[in-house]
């Protein structure tokens, strides 16, 4: 779990184009939208491709988002036990 | 203040739901959509419902007469057709049309073409000639001189709102007495890249469309186009054409909020709406429908139902949405509902807002019955990304009293240059260049960027390309030495945009499919993005336009500000011109001919310009400021006559004579065809009078000529001319500049005049 945790950082920063960002500055359970990382509904549809693309997930609905993208390791639970490739 | 209504004399329309208005008003009665699956458009996406023209591009070409081969685009075609109707119905002949300006709004110009044949022009000689089609003043372009040759012509391009904010431009026009006839509108095709791109931003609706329903998911897209012959009441009477309807007010607002999505208040729409009831001198009561921008949108419809709370109370008068008939016809959709209100105005009756079941939460009640009813006032939303948001007020024809009255009211006073900030291949935000420019001799670099990290946050930079980057700070810096917190307007000039992520976007299309694609990128190559960031940056909810019209793309927008500055409605402004170039676009651009021949050096250019009135000028507290702007003209492919008679208007409006202009500043980059028509022209229009260039420092970029304004407003803030400007080193004097002329004449045909003086 560590390593997609990891991974996934690595991920989202280079998706979000975060240039200034390293994984370590980002707390896998701190909130990414509103008050933690500050991210937006962009963002969220940007999370949206990268599941589908790194881990063959399909969300159809942004509002379904919402529950997935709380934080890093809410995402990575869900990879974990949805991911397709 | 209130307006003089303007007369619209013809109209014309091509949608999903028909061709000409005849059949446009039979289905709107009937109650028919023209919203189906997709048969037009090659894409993989058959799961969207879209409001497609039925019509080829072939069959377009029939109907035009025009030949097969033709290089055109499906933009230029559906706008063709609706100017025909338009043009016929107000009487307008070809010999005419020196004396009637054409502007037209779009966004995606000639993107149907670039889209498939981008692998063509990154790696063969296929299709190069509708590399010049690309953009969105060719289209306007090809869709005017089809039918003669127009006196003044530019292109508006603020996504969804962009023939609205046209129909604006046209009417100030008019108002200051510029013009008595202007044919202003929109037209705009689906495309492959637009229909990802939505899709990117899952705003499609797989169903069709629901505006202002619960149960609303999205939107469908439509295509269409749509003019609409806006002319003065003397020249109509004189001409013995009658009026359709009149346009009696509008407002152009900035929601300042988000690149893609309405603020929860809706406070761009409040204002859009507020200001064309005001400047019509009229009351919210006074409206008896209004039809809604209503995208389907769950965003869209919960913001404007707001606003239009906010303006009215619980009692809103009869609202609908017409997108289920035609789609969201996205840039051409504000002439194009433009025209359904005069219909419904001349008929009786209310449009029905198909597909509605089910009121949403704090929405408004559309309406779900056709309705007969005798309309005085009608109300024409019309939104687009980035917060820009206009509305026009449409009514009645009733019997007009001349103009004359708003007319003297149009003064000229110069207008104050009070600071400018560039940033190019030259020192960034500074002067340097003035003492020791940087040379080059290669023919393409890319600009010297400063940090900016004192502009942006990283987390807002994530999310700007090198073009957006650059517009903050030289519009915050400009800002910053005008001693301003903000501005009336943000108007600001763009060639090409967002260059950068239109490529990204491009090849991932073109390389990957049509499957996956980021929407960041694509919410970055709208070219609107440029002003509406900078207004939200800097909280602006003042007008707020883009234009993008090839090498006069910075002079239109100077142009819009000046008439604006005549009316007497800004105080302040930022005028911008931005352009950026990739090394690939650089490639295409010169296979296609269009940049880079010859000894030219290309570049890329960023300057934002704020420009006061008198007053606001005098009122900080330094009033310092850089020159005067005492005239201004942009010419349509002018004659030589044309020009000799402008430069002879120019001067004498503001009292001088052509001994008075101490040097011509002009446009010469290398390109051996354009350099030779301006020193030809020049001589013959100035004759001796010291020629001075630029281009060779800065490079050409379409919006290059903003970079002519700044050099010439530096020059005589500080009262000298750099020896490396001189065309002829036997020119140089050391006469101290008390009065510049730039003369701009690009691509090849369009003319701008712009005389600055200490």
């Amino acid at each position: 779990m560590d390593e997609l945790i990891y991974t996934l950082k690595q991920q989202i920063i280079e998706t979000l184009n975060l240039e200034d960002m390293t994984p370590e500055d980002i707390d896998e359970n701190a909130s990414l939208f509103g008050e933690g990382l500050g991210l937006d509904s962009i963002d969220a549809l940007e999370l949206i491709v990268l599941m589908e693309k790194n881990y063959g997930i399909k969300l159809q609905d942004p509002n379904q988002g919402k529950e997935i993208f709380k934080s890093v390791a809410v995402i990575a639970d869900y990879i974990a036990k949805n991911r397709t490739k | 203040m209130t307006m003089e209504p303007i007369l619209i004399t013809g109209m014309g329309v091509v949608s999903a739901i028909g061709l000409g208005k005849a059949q446009t008003l039979e289905a709107l009665l009937a109650g028919r959509s023209g919203v189906g699956p997709l048969k037009y458009l090659k894409t993989e996406h058959k799961e969207f419902p879209v409001g497609e023209v039925k019509l080829t591009d072939a069959e377009m070409c029939e109907r035009l007469g025009i030949s097969l081969d033709a290089v055109t685009t499906r933009t230029a075609l559906m706008g063709m057709l609706a100017l025909e109707e338009a043009l016929n119905e107000a009487k307008l002949t070809q010999e005419m049309l020196p004396q009637v300006g054409f502007i037209s709004g779009t966004t995606v110009g000639g993107m149907d073409m670039s889209e498939q044949y981008y692998l063509d022009y990154l790696h063969n000689e296929a299709h190069k000639e509708y590399i010049a089609v690309h953009d969105c003043g060719s289209c306007s372009e090809m869709t005017a001189n089809r039918f003669g040759k127009f006196g003044f012509s530019t292109t508006l391009s603020t996504a969804c709102s962009s023939a609205a904010n046209a129909i604006i431009l046209g009417a100030n026009m008019i108002r200051c007495g510029e013009a008595d006839i202007v044919v202003v509108g929109g037209s705009e095709c689906i495309t492959k890249f637009h229909l990802n791109g939505f899709n990117s931003l899952m705003i499609l609706d797989p169903q069709p469309c629901r505006p202002f329903d619960a149960t609303r998911h999205g939107l469908n897209l439509g295509e269409g186009a749509a003019y609409l012959v806006l002319e003065s009441a003397e020249s109509a009477a004189k001409r013995g054409v009658k009026a359709q309807a009149l346009l009696s007010g509008y407002g152009n607002a900035c929601d300042a909020f988000h690149q893609t999505a309405s603020s929860p208040e809706g406070e761009g729409a409040y204002r859009a709406m507020k200001e064309a009831l005001e400047l019509a001198g009229l009351q919210p009561t006074d409206i008896d429908y209004i039809n809604a921008h209503g995208t389907g949108t769950p965003n869209n419809d919960a913001s404007e139902s707001q606003a239009m709370k906010r303006l009215y109370g619980e009692n809103v008068p009869p609202i609908s949405s017409t997108k289920p008939f035609t789609g969201h016809t996205t840039s051409a959709s504000g002439s194009i509902e433009a025209v359904f209100c005069i219909l419904t105005l001349q008929n009786g009756f209310l449009p029905v807002n198909l597909n509605w079941t089910q009121a949403m939460e704090d929405g408004i009640m559309p309406l779900t019955q056709p309705t007969k009813k005798d309309l005085n006032h009608v109300l024409c939303n019309a939104f687009g990304f980035g917060g820009n948001d206009s509305s026009l007020l449409i009514s009645k024809t009733r019997d007009c009293e001349t103009q004359d009255k708003e007319q003297k009211t149009c003064i000229t006073n110069p207008i104050y240059v009070v600071s400018a900030k560039q940033i190019s291949i030259q020192q960034p935000l500074s002067e340097e260049w003035m003492d020791q420019p940087i040379e080059y001799n290669v023919p393409f670099t890319r600009s010297i960027d400063p940090s900016f990290k004192d502009y942006v946050s990283p987390i807002e930079a994530r999310r700007m390309g090198k073009i957006l980057k650059r517009a903050m700070a030289t519009s915050k810096e400009a800002l910053k030495a005008a001693q301003m917190e903000t501005v009336d307007a943000i108007i600001t000039g763009t060639g090409y945009g967002c260059v950068e992520n239109t490529e990204y976007f491009l090849d991932a299309l073109s390389n990957e499919g049509e499957q996956l694609l980021k929407p960041t990128y694509f919410m970055q190559s709208t070219h609107n993005t440029i002003s509406s960031l900078v207004a939200m940056q800097t909280k602006n909810h003042g007008y707020n336009v883009t234009y993008s019209h090839k090498g006069i793309s910075f002079d239109s927008a100077l142009q819009d500000a000046w008439w604006q500055f005549q009316l007497g409605k800004l105080g302040t402004a930022m005028v911008g011109g931005h352009d950026e170039m990739t090394e690939t676009f650089y490639h295409i651009l010169k296979k296609g001919g269009i940049m880079g021949q010859d000894e030219e050096l290309c570049g890329e250019t960023a300057v934002s310009i704020v420009l006061a009135s008198a007053r606001r000028c005098e009122e900080r507290s330094h009033p310092e400021y850089l020159c005067k702007l005492t005239a201004f003209r942009l010419l349509h492919q002018p004659t030589m006559d044309v020009i000799k008679e402008a430069v002879k208007e120019l001067l004498h409006s503001s009292g001088k004579t052509l001994t008075d202009v101490d040097y011509i500043l002009t446009g010469i980059s290398g390109n051996h065809h354009n350099d030779q028509a301006y020193h030809e022209e020049t001589k013959t229009l100035f004759g001796k009078t010291p020629l001075l260039r630029y281009k060779h420092l800065f490079g050409e970029s379409f919006t290059a000529s903003g970079m002519g304004f700044y050099v010439a407003a530096q020059c005589l803030k500080v009262g000298r001319i750099p020896d490396q400007l001189f065309v002829d080193v036997k020119q140089i004097t050391g006469k101290q500049p008390r009065c510049i002329l730039i003369y701009n004449r690009s691509d090849g045909k369009n003319v701008s005049l712009t005389l600055l003086e200490a």
